[in-house]
């Protein structure tokens, strides 16, 4: 191929033809920044970061669409070229909510929160579940200061969390039109592209039908090639970057596709693509399944026994000695059956043992949806045909073939009927817990990489019936390594395929795995045609009882609920709180009282939504009822005339420090109320609060509204300017501890209402300690307002995020599959109040 | 049938309708006269001449548009007497008297006459030629509008019609181009590239398969230069399209037109039909050995649609959004072929340079812009209408002279020229060529050629403001500088215009035009800051006026002015309280009124209403 020569910043590079002069400026080493360009995407021009003057070529062009030519003289870098760029930085992120980049708090804030919030909408990096990969906002902060000092334009799209995986805000996306590039690259027809014109140009489906039904395969190309936080899969994006990739081979089915594992800590957190090319996609299944089988909270931890009617938990040894002892007494009778969908390995050695105890032998294979695996003779078979003593490597069985079993031994990792008629259960590491080799129906032969942990005590089947071998005494099955076993398999037959690869049809998922239904496993299968086990109906809720009378999105995430709870109403007083419980199966959550009607017999609440309870609540629709409310809890606020009060209200914060205002002023007090938000657009109730204070100041931590900075920058601005007798901050643990800090020095009087987790809101869990003045305290019944300058912060930050991993894991069970099933329903708009 | 044969028998149906002694009627019907009930007209014709045995040989056609829109409907009557005359606001109800007298008795009715088109001299009415606002106008591309019937080949034949085309058929290629590129044509489409080196690209460009694409997109609020020309003289522009295609060896043609546009598509249905039917399409256009067809193509009503690389990617049937260049289309266009693209009235001036030579058309203009250009005259102007003119005429020719002046006597303050995409003039270059280096430099350009008059009523920043809500909404959104920028520059002004400006945000806006004008991707976003670049660097007391007192000098931004009633001028009529919409206003009759500023909107109504000039604006 020919070649060409160009300068670069008076380097002559030589590329070949066709090259772009992007290319052969990365060629060079000479670096040129870019967003919409990726290296398996076509050239799209769109983001205007690489920009490069070029000798006789008028304005700017971008160097990811210039071919390169010979001669071609290339400068990369000039005064003027900086500028752009940088203005087109900030362009970019004014449509991308990124306050936390210009915040002044940012370093502190971010060594207090080293996880990002679990927020409904992405408002801010701290809110965001890409923070740890993103390249945006390294640029930008590398960039430095600002220059055109623009507000965000937060776009207000409805949030799309209906569909079976992804959790899509398209409030984030900048449009580098990534995804559906890629989409179209693999699938040819996208089931996604840019829609609409001007301010209301996004990435959709046609029609804004749901991806289930654009014809989206779920290849989650689209979320890894994403530069920002708008396209996640709902499993994975809150644990955080992996830590460790591994390329493996999916054996849910018989094509066998190759996958790369995540893995964070040992867990597997996702499965995607090695590549982005067409033939290297995944199904569902594949890539958004695979993880939640493995994470199944079902998973089978410990080998168990069973004597006498009764299970036991035991060692491993005892557990094989046990197997041992059963199948030598009944090896003339014995029947083995087993999951195609396993490493050669595993197979091979079942084989083995079926042939050294003259068993009789079955893999079932995997099937498409639609369609049950047949099973042999020997098991569904008359009585008198059939085995009666079993190993079970699945759950292929129902009662009518396990009765009469003069003995069962179970190798699993997921539950099944069968296991509660088990003599022996042994608990098998699955899919990427274990090494190995698979199949595939094309022939080709893959490596099985072991990347995450087992759970528990499980062990690879492998492992477990190589000892069982050297149990029964089996000279065949003495190996000495998992390379000796793969050697020994030989040439076995490649597998069935399906007829349609699930990977291009969403119809043909797999049905089963290992006999479990996949649709058991992971349950928004069921968007797909996919069964699950029937499950008992839910009862019908009353519509009596904690009605949810309103229910509005007052600035994004910050949702107004009104509640009725005439008990609660009639009672409540500045400062208390109540706990909620959206289900019956939901967790109990405080939420500070913000308003209440005792005439009316109601209750309004400021909810944040920042994770999956408050999920739950936010997501009601008015008329629902909730399964409970209790309160009002806590001490209330002493009101009483002191002189001048401050307060300073964040987040709900906002929303709390209402009544406070409104009976200190009535107390005789002049009170001045200062609220914060990262961006004007977060704002909400300003009017409100003007109604009860004498004065309300305002912050952002962007500077688009009022003073930059938070409730503390306004603070040290009053204390300058006037005598204050007292400081109340509701908000953040990060906003009180840094008003704490602040006023500390003043010596004046700082309350702070405190917010750790808390269980029964009456003193009994202790879930909600604190140590005030070295001090325990119980926040639900001692507080919430304690004095800021004795709380001991650090502690009360290690409590709070005691359960992160678990809240993290909570997350994608709050999925509402309802609205994907009847694509016609109302979806709820958004409300955010723009 | 040779083409002389075709030219004959044309002739000789041309010769029918233009002889002086057949009576008939022209109805001035295209999208503008129809807006203006030129079909009612058309109709209540047909009727009366119906009903007359003695006028049952009357002719009755429809024609294309004069350009004289403030006169609309336009209908042209020529009774047996042989003067051709032309009536101005023509209604239904004057149809009965015009029939009677003019086409019954050989009277024109000199009280409705615009001008003589042609016979006779009438008594009190000047020529169409001699009119003021034709006087200045030399019109080469719409040289047939308003006087062929569109619909029939024969006259566009008859008119010289497809002579060009003969004439370029028997040159070489290049030769043809060379003509072109005499002639000095630049392209009419906004950016002004010289036609004939974008033909020989294209012409350069390897491979067998090319395509020539007319732009009729025509997007650009307030210009409707194109559609007049695509209505009235569909040939001149199928004509260039074909000389095109010849000239860079294209077999294929596409016009690309707005679905808004549903008369001038028809009358290209039914002109590619005849083009057919004479032989003008096929495998061998005239018996020659070159093979053309054209294929009209509806545009979906986006504005980025009109920019060269989106429009492809429309007809390819995919979303019209523009992409980098290079490649250029001449290299790799529609369907990756190499293209040439043009716009309508690039064309329609293609067929005349044919026909006529390019050492004529260079005659015309200035040295670096030839030929005519047409512009819409609308805004505060007396005579609103499309216009056609020599490169290098005045500001001032065109405003005063053709335009009448503003209107009602009103002061001229600015002119805006290209539309979205240009910018405002202010009165201090009233005497500027227009031509397309004058307009660049005082930071306009000639665009596609909206031209719209600004008197002191008017603001500014309102001005500004309606520019970039268009291009905001139309921003294909692609690349980043033009969408968000768009949305910036639109929230500032919209805060300024509602007191809510900074005057910081003036420098913000300036940031942000330079970094949209040289980092946008496509034509769109890199023009559009201009409207306010221009307007900031013209007329920054009246930004300012609305920053730092808060008011709006021209009367314009509701938010910052209020109406009150002059005591001393009102004659307490009760015009102003039945205008007002909200019942703000109060008072007795034959009293002073007062206006109640708690309920008033600002509408200005009151305002409009007065008759005595006492509704206040401050
Ligand atoms: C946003 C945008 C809109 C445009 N719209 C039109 C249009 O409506 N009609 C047109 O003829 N050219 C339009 N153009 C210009 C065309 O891209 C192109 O320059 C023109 O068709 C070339 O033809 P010419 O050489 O005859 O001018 C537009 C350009 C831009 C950037
Ligand atoms: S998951 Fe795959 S198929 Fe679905 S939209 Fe994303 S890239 Fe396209
Ligand atoms: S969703 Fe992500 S990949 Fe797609 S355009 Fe937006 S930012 Fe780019
Ligand atoms: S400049 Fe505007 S219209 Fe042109 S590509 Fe960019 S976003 Fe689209
Ligand atoms: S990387 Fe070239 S424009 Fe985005």
């Amino acid at each position: 191929m020919a070649e060409i020569h160009l300068t670069i910043d008076g380097r002559t590079v030589t590329v070949k033809a066709g090259a772009t002069v992007l290319h052969a400026a990365r060629q060079a080493g000479i670096p040129i920044p870019t967003i919409c360009d990726h290296k398996d995407l076509n050239p799209y021009g769109a983001c205007r970061m690489c920009i490069v003057e070029i000798e006789g070529v008028r304005g700017f062009p971008t160097s990811c669409t210039t071919p390169a030519a010979e001669g071609m003289q290339v400068r990369t870098r000039s005064p003027e070229l900086e500028t752009l760029r940088r203005r087109t930085l900030e362009l970019m992120f004014s449509g991308h909510p990124n306050t936390c980049l210009v915040c002044p708090h940012r370093e502190a804030c971010e060594s207090m929160r080293p996880m990002a919030t679990k927020a409904g909408r992405t408002t801010r990096c701290g809110f965001c579940s890409n923070r740890e990969e993103c390249d945006l906002r390294n640029m930008a902060l590398q960039a430095g200061g600002r220059d055109l000092n623009l507000p965000t334009l937060y776009a207000a799209h409805n949030l799309e969390r209906d569909d079976p995986f992804m959790d899509r805000d398209y409030n984030l996306c900048i449009l580098c039109a990534r995804c559906w590039r890629i989409c179209e690259k693999i699938h040819g027809k996208p089931a996604i592209s840019i829609i609409n014109r001007g301010r209301q140009a996004r990435v959709g489906t046609a029609f804004h039908k749901s991806h289930v039904h654009s014809g989206c395969t779920f290849c989650g190309s689209c979320i890894d090639i994403c530069p920002t936080g708008t396209l996640t899969d709902r499993f994975a994006r809150w644990h955080g970057k992996a830590d460790t990739r591994a390329d493996s081979a999916c054996i849910l089915c018989p094509e066998g596709c190759s996958l790369t594992a995540h893995v964070k800590g040992g867990q597997l957190v996702a499965t995607a693509m090695t590549a982005f090319e067409p033939d290297s996609s995944l199904c569902a299944l594949g890539r958004f399944g695979y993880a939640q089988i493995v994470n199944a909270p079902t998973r089978l931890l410990r080998p168990t026994i069973r004597d006498n009617g009764e299970s036991f938990s035991v060692d491993w040894d005892s557990a094989l000695d046990a197997a041992a002892a059963g199948l030598s007494k009944h090896e003339s009778a014995l029947g083995i059956l087993v999951s195609a969908a396993a490493s050669r390995e595993d197979r091979h050695l079942y084989h083995l043992l079926a042939q050294e105890l003259g068993a009789k032998f079955a893999a079932i294979p995997a099937t498409p949806a639609g369609t049950k695996p047949l099973l042999p003779k020997w098991v569904t078979g008359p009585k008198k045909s059939r085995s009666s003593a079993l190993i079970l490597s699945g759950d292929f069985l129902e009662d009518k073939h396990l009765a009469g079993l003069d003995f069962l031994l179970v190798i699993d990792g997921l539950p099944s009927p069968a296991q509660e008629r088990a003599d022996v259960l042994l608990p098998a590491a699955l899919l990427s817990e274990a090494e190995g080799t698979f199949r595939t129906a094309s022939g080709q032969i893959k490596d099985l990489a072991r990347s995450s942990r087992a759970p528990g005590m499980a062990r690879p089947e492998w492992e477990i019936l190589w000892d069982l071998g050297q149990k029964l005494g089996l000279k065949s099955m003495a190996f000495d390594s998992l390379d000796h076993i793969t050697a020994a398999v030989g040439e076995d037959p490649a597998p069935q395929a399906f007829a349609d690869a699930p990977r291009h049809d969403v119809r043909t998922l797999p049905a089963f795995y290992r006999g479990h239904r996949t649709a058991d496993l992971v349950p928004a299968l069921e968007a797909f045609g996919l069964s699950a086990t029937p499950r008992p109906l839910k009862q019908d809720v009353s519509i009596e009882g904690f009605q949810l009378l309103e229910t509005r999105e007052l600035a994004p995430n910050m949702h107004l609920l009104r509640i009725k709870a005439p008990q609660v109403a009639a009672h409540a007083k500045p400062g208390q709180f109540v706990i909620l419980m959206a289900k019956e199966t939901s967790e109990r959550t405080p939420y500070t009282l913000a308003d209440w009607d005792a005439e009316a017999g109601s209750i309004t609440l400021i909810l944040e939504e920042v994770g999956r309870s408050s999920r739950e609540l936010a997501l009601l629709k008015a008329g629902e009822v909730l399964a409970h409310v209790s309160g009002p809890l806590g001490k209330p606020f002493p009101v009483a005339k002191k002189g001048t009060v401050v307060l300073g209200g964040g987040c709900y914060g906002i929303g709390a420090i209402l009544p406070l205002a409104r009976a200190l002023r009535q107390a005789g007090n002049h009170v001045l109320s200062v609220i914060e938000a990262s961006s004007a657009y977060l704002l909400f109730w300003e009017e409100e609060l003007r109604a009860v204070s004498d004065e309300v100041r305002v912050a952002t931590k962007d500077g688009s509204r009022g003073a930059y900075g938070g409730v503390q920058e306004v603070f040290q601005q009053i204390v300058d300017q006037q005598p204050v007798d007292i400081f109340i901050a509701v908000g953040c643990t990060f906003m009180m501890r840094m008003v704490a800090e602040l006023t500390k020095p003043w010596n004046v009087p700082t309350f702070v209402a405190l917010n750790p987790i808390m269980v029964d809101g009456t003193g009994m869990c202790g879930a909600c300690r604190v140590s005030i003045h070295g001090e325990t305290k119980f926040a639900c019944i001692d507080g919430p307002f304690f004095d800021a300058h004795g709380v001991d912060w650090d502690e009360l930050a290690c409590r709070k995020s005691a359960y992160a991993r678990e809240e993290v894991e909570a997350l994608p069970q709050a999925v509402d599959l309802s609205a994907l099933m009847f694509p016609g329903a109302a979806r709820p708009r958004c409300g955010c109040g723009r | 049938m040779s083409f002389a044969d075709i030219q004959q028998q044309a002739r000789q149906s041309w010769m029918r309708f233009a002889r002086p002694d057949v009576p008939r009627v022209l109805v001035g019907s295209a999208t503008c006269g129809r807006a203006a009930g030129a079909l009612d007209v058309l109709a209540a014709f047909r009727e009366q001449c119906a009903d007359d045995p003695a006028l049952k040989g009357v002719d009755i056609h429809e024609v294309g548009c004069l350009g004289m829109c403030y006169a609309e409907p336009l209908v042209e009557i020529r009774g047996s007497e042989g003067s051709s005359v032309l009536y101005q606001g023509v209604g239904v109800d004057m149809v009965p008297d015009l029939v009677r007298e003019h086409l019954g008795r050989g009277k024109p009715m000199v009280e409705h006459a615009a001008c003589l088109m042609a016979g006779p001299p009438v008594e009190g009415l000047s020529r169409f030629q001699d009119l003021p606002m034709i006087r200045h106008q030399l019109r080469v591309v719409v040289r047939n509008c308003g006087i062929i019937d569109p619909s029939n080949i024969d006259h566009y034949l008859a008119r010289g019609g497809y002579s060009g085309f003969t004439r370029a058929l028997g040159m070489d290629q290049d030769a043809v181009i060379e003509e072109i590129k005499i002639s000095g044509l630049r392209g009419r489409g906004g950016a002004g590239f010289p036609t004939g080196l974008k033909w020989s690209f294209a012409r350069k460009s390897a491979g067998d398969v090319k395509y020539v694409v007319c732009n009729a997109d025509e997007g650009d609020p307030g210009a409707f230069m194109d559609r007049s020309v695509l209505e009235g003289d569909p040939h001149a522009v199928l004509e260039g399209l074909l000389i095109a295609g010849y000239a860079i060896g294209a077999g294929h043609g596409y016009v690309y037109c707005r679905a808004e546009y549903p008369l001038a598509i028809e009358r290209l249905r039914t002109a590619i039909a005849q083009m057919r039917e004479k032989g003008l399409l096929g495998r061998n256009v005239l018996g020659a050995a070159f093979g053309f067809e054209i294929t009209i193509k509806k545009g979906a009503g986006a504005f980025v649609c009109g920019e060269e690389t989106a429009l492809m990617q429309s007809i390819e049937g995919k979303r019209g959004m523009p992409r980098s260049r290079p490649p250029f289309p001449a290299v790799s266009g529609l369907f990756g072929k190499p293209t040439n693209i043009n716009n309508v009235e690039t064309l329609a001036a293609v067929s005349a340079i044919l026909e006529k030579s390019g050492a004529w058309y260079a005659k015309i203009g200035t040295e670096k812009s030839k030929g005519t250009k047409t512009f819409s005259l609308a805004g505060k102007i007396t005579r609103t209408g499309l216009i056609e003119v020599p490169m290098g005429i005045s500001l001032r020719t065109i405003i005063e002279d053709i335009g009448g002046g503003v209107l009602h006597g009103k002061e001229f303050k600015a002119v805006q020229t290209g539309g979205p995409s240009g910018g405002c003039i202010p009165a201090k270059h009233f005497d500027l060529p227009v031509d397309y280096e004058h307009l660049a430099q005082v930071g306009s350009i000639m665009g596609s050629g909206g031209m719209i008059v600004i008197d002191h009523e008017s603001c500014m920043v309102d001005v500004a403001k309606y520019f970039l809500e268009f291009t905001e909404n139309e921003s294909c959104g692609k690349c980043v500088p033009c969408r968000m920028g768009t949305q910036h520059l639109l929230r500032m002004l919209t805060d300024i215009a509602a007191g809510r400006g900074r005057v910081d945000d003036l420098e913000t806006i300036r940031k942000i035009g330079d970094t949209m004008t040289k980092a946008s991707l496509c034509g769109l976003g890199q023009t559009a800051p201009n409207p306010a670049l221009t307007t900031l660097n013209s007329f920054m007391d009246e930004y300012l006026a609305h920053i730092e007192e808060r008011k709006c000098p021209a009367g314009v931004c509701r938010a910052l002015i209020r109406f009150s009633i002059d005591a001393g001028q009102c004659t307490g009529c009760m015009a102003c309280t039945k205008a007002c919409p909200v019942q703000a206003v109060a008072g007795k009759k034959k009293k002073p009124h007062r206006i109640d500023q708690n309920v008033c909107i600002r509408c200005g109504a009151c305002r409009q209403a007065c008759k005595e000039g006492a509704v206040m604006v401050e």
